[in-house]
């Protein structure tokens, strides 16, 4: 693995843009948070249009956050766990991102229970290992431990080295992050002659520090967590979407193919949230995307044509499929015909899937990176919408009669989405200025 | 004290004597080992009158809100965290003379589905047959309510947890006879005993009545605790119909993970055999850097 010869430092970016961009996600993150507190203050009553659709905004969001992660884990892991050169380069960026991804959906699906205190404790006090949902909540933490684990390993000697460059409260910080200070403790530790000295010097210590040792053992352990993070996170989401899947009540959710829709979906958003961040991170900092770089987003490029081929055949499949089973076609009439029909073929299909294939196609073979940013862009639109109306249509129907529950999020709702999306970006933008995430040759 | 009336001969003193001797010789009698009996309850829509008393008494016992207008016989009510028990009016859609009031709960069923997805173990099956939320361990998730085939768990928004009809199963072990709404029944409509006994009595019914009737809680989702004696099948009465078989039964679920699994081994492949056949791509974007 390369080290990067650009030392993250604080860009002092005068450009309107970038103060309006952050201006702009702070005064989302505020209308988030006064939603949040109106909730508290009132009562969760305003975050739900109906009764009959207890599942909405904040589930999808979540479920398009988690694959977001998974799918950038499963990019990462190509450079990381099958050692594809080519893919060194956004390996830190993807692992960053996932990280981002994942601890803002936990923080939108805490949002939506009514108790966000009470999983932690009786999860492990009263388990059912028969409920999908206990099994979320058993196989996420390991996961997200391992990404954290696998990202700080990566970025552990360029923090030590900015902080050696930096003086005052910002080096402390660096040193923190790198956890500097915890390495004479430990050797100590590891030096006495009692019981528990055997734990300390198990742990890799001559990889403390800046040393070629140090960063073969940071490489090595990288190496093991993120194989563990991508195990972990095929499994975490297999278990969500089992938890759709298993719900026999509900006939859109259930079956077999739920959890092949949400793989093939994780590895679109991986692959089209990478090439969004790389591509609009080179245009803003200098424009110039070096060639080795813009190889490798044009092979994602292709990659993602591939996987939205694939989808466009799979939707069309379990489409078909479904219309035979007399609860579930109804449901897909919804889709096809009825009320979100023009989110449907609009979004999801043309904006979504047709017309990024088109793009990504033409942008690769005219060499255009702009035109892969944007079909990016497009792909996680339809795939957001997708998420949507996967988690609504299926509780429109059935319903008890007396009218459909209507299927618009309420203005409380979209505000507390609109802070958490908000904070996703101003997290990746944050750790773009001030952690070492680019890795060029 | 008159001594007539208490002489009694040698002889008979000796009989009285000798039996007890001989029973306590027996031992103690055994009982047969106590079977815990599921309870049911009758829901006969045809009798009902829908004064919704027993919505009411349910509103009385559970100390639940009462909602402005939702008294007034013929406004549809939902379930809801504040009613536990609803009285509709419903018209048989393909003879449109045919109307009832159904009393509408939970049903109680025999393997609910909302047990199996609860993550905490806040809903559970008693030994009587009530399925009952600890709403001291619920977490709001609605899990339970996206897994019953009848959507009957509702989120109460201020409480933040899901609630429902318990059968009254905090009367025990005091005061238990009946739940709230039966007692309250004036025309018998609502019935609570063994839930064998419930389904001889609506057989008994239907049989005395002589008109077409259904029976819901026999097969619906497996088997249900409550039993609904309607003039028609559930569909034509606008009711959502329940498979009839175990809802989100274990195999099942097994089967769907395998799957789930498959396609997670299908990737992890994938994405192998992706990096094993590009490998050389490396070499060849080295050799035309150079």
């Amino acid at each position: 693995m390369n080290k990067t010869n650009d030392l993250p430092t604080y860009h002092r970016v005068h450009s309107m843009a970038f103060y309006v961009w952050i201006h702009l996600l702070i005064a989302f993150i505020g209308m988030g948070v006064y939603a949040l507190v109106m909730s508290l203050v009132y009562n969760m009553e305003i975050f739900e249009f109906s009764l009959k659709i207890p599942w909405a905004t904040m589930v999808s969001n979540y479920v398009f956050l988690v694959g977001s992660s998974v799918g950038l884990c499963m990019v990462s892991s190509l450079g990381l766990v099958f050692n594809l050169e080519r893919y060194h380069s956004i390996v830190k960026r993807c692992l960053f991102m996932a990280l981002i991804a994942i601890i803002f959906g936990m923080v939108s699906i805490m949002l939506h229970l009514g108790h966000p205190e009470r999983p932690a404790i009786f999860t492990m006090l009263t388990p059912n290992p028969r409920s999908a949902m206990w099994g979320m909540g058993i196989v996420y933490p390991p996961y997200i431990l391992f990404l954290a684990l696998c990202f700080w390993l990566l970025i552990r000697q360029e923090l030590i080295e900015t902080a050696s460059a930096s003086s005052g409260l910002k080096a402390r910080i660096y040193r923190l992050m790198a956890l500097e200070g915890l390495r004479p403790y430990l050797q100590r530790k590891a030096n006495l002659d009692h019981l528990e000295s055997r734990i300390y010097r198990m742990l890799p210590l001559e990889g403390w520090g800046l040393s070629l040792d140090a960063e073969d053992a940071d490489i090595k352990w990288a190496r093991i967590f993120g194989a563990m993070a991508f195990i972990t996170g095929l499994l975490a989401y297999t278990v969500e979407s089992t938890l759709f899947a298993h719900t026999e009540a509900r006939a859109f959710w259930y079956g077999a193919l739920t959890p092949v829709d949400f793989y093939l979906g994780a590895c679109m958003c991986g692959f089209a949230w990478i090439l969004v961040a790389k591509i609009a991170t080179h245009k803003v900092r200098s424009g110039n995307i070096p060639i080795h770089s813009k190889r490798l987003m044009f092979e994602m490029g292709n990659i993602l044509a591939l996987l939205l081929s694939v989808e466009i055949l799979f939707i069309a499949y379990k489409m078909g499929h479904g219309l035979f089973d007399p609860v579930k076609g109804k449901t897909i009439m919804l889709l096809l015909k009825g009320p979100y029909s023009p989110a449907f073929w609009g979004i999801e299909i043309f904006i979504g899937l047709v017309l990024p294939i088109v793009m990504l196609l033409y942008s690769v073979k005219k060499e255009r990176t702009t035109g892969l940013m944007i079909a990016s862009v497009m792909v996680l639109i339809g795939y957001f919408v997708k998420r949507y109306d996967f988690v609504t249509a299926a509780q429109v129907y059935p319903a008890i009669k007396h009218g459909l529950p209507s299927y618009l999020p309420t203005l409380m709702e979209t505000l507390l989405i609109a802070g958490i999306i908000a904070g996703v970006f101003l997290t990746y933008t944050l750790g773009e200025m001030f952690l070492p995430l680019n890795e060029e040759r | 004290m008159n001594e007539k009336a208490t002489h009694i001969s040698r002889r008979r003193f000796l009989k009285i004597l000798a039996g007890t001797s001989a029973v306590a010789a027996l031992g103690p009698v055994r009982h047969a080992a106590a079977q815990p009996k599921q309870y049911g309850k009758l829901v006969d829509t045809i009798r009902c009158i829908g004064c919704k008393r027993c919505m009411s008494a349910c509103k009385r016992w559970n100390r639940l809100k009462v909602e402005r207008d939702e008294m007034i016989t013929d406004r549809f009510t939902e379930l809801s965290g504040n009613n536990f028990v609803v009285v509709n009016l419903r018209t048989d859609s393909q003879n449109t003379e045919t109307q009832i009031y159904h009393h509408w709960t939970c049903q109680h069923c025999d393997k609910p589905a909302c047990v199996g997805a609860c993550p905490v173990r806040a809903i559970t099956k008693l030994p009587g047959g009530h399925v009952v939320i600890n709403e001291k361990k619920c977490i709001g998730c609605r899990y339970c309510y996206q897994s019953c085939p009848w959507k009957v768990p509702q989120f109460d928004f201020k409480k933040r947890v899901t609630r429902k009809c318990t059968l009254c199963n905090d009367k025990f072990p005091t005061n238990y006879v009946k739940p709230a709404c039966v007692a309250a029944c004036p025309v018998e409509a609502l019935i609570f005993d063994y839930k064998d006994v419930v389904l001889r009595e609506a057989v008994r019914r239907i049989e005395r009545r002589k008109m077409p009737s259904y029976i819901m809680g026999v097969k619906e989702a497996g088997g249900t605790g409550v039993i609904t004696i309607l003039p028609t099948r559930p569909q034509y009465l606008g009711f959502v119909v329940a498979p009839e078989k175990v809802v989100n039964q274990d195999l099942d679920k097994l089967r769907i993970t395998g799957a789930g699994l498959m396609g997670a081994s299908a990737i992890a492949g994938g994405a192998y055999t992706y990096a094993a056949l590009t490998q050389d791509k490396n070499k060849k974007n080295d050799a035309s850097n150079e």
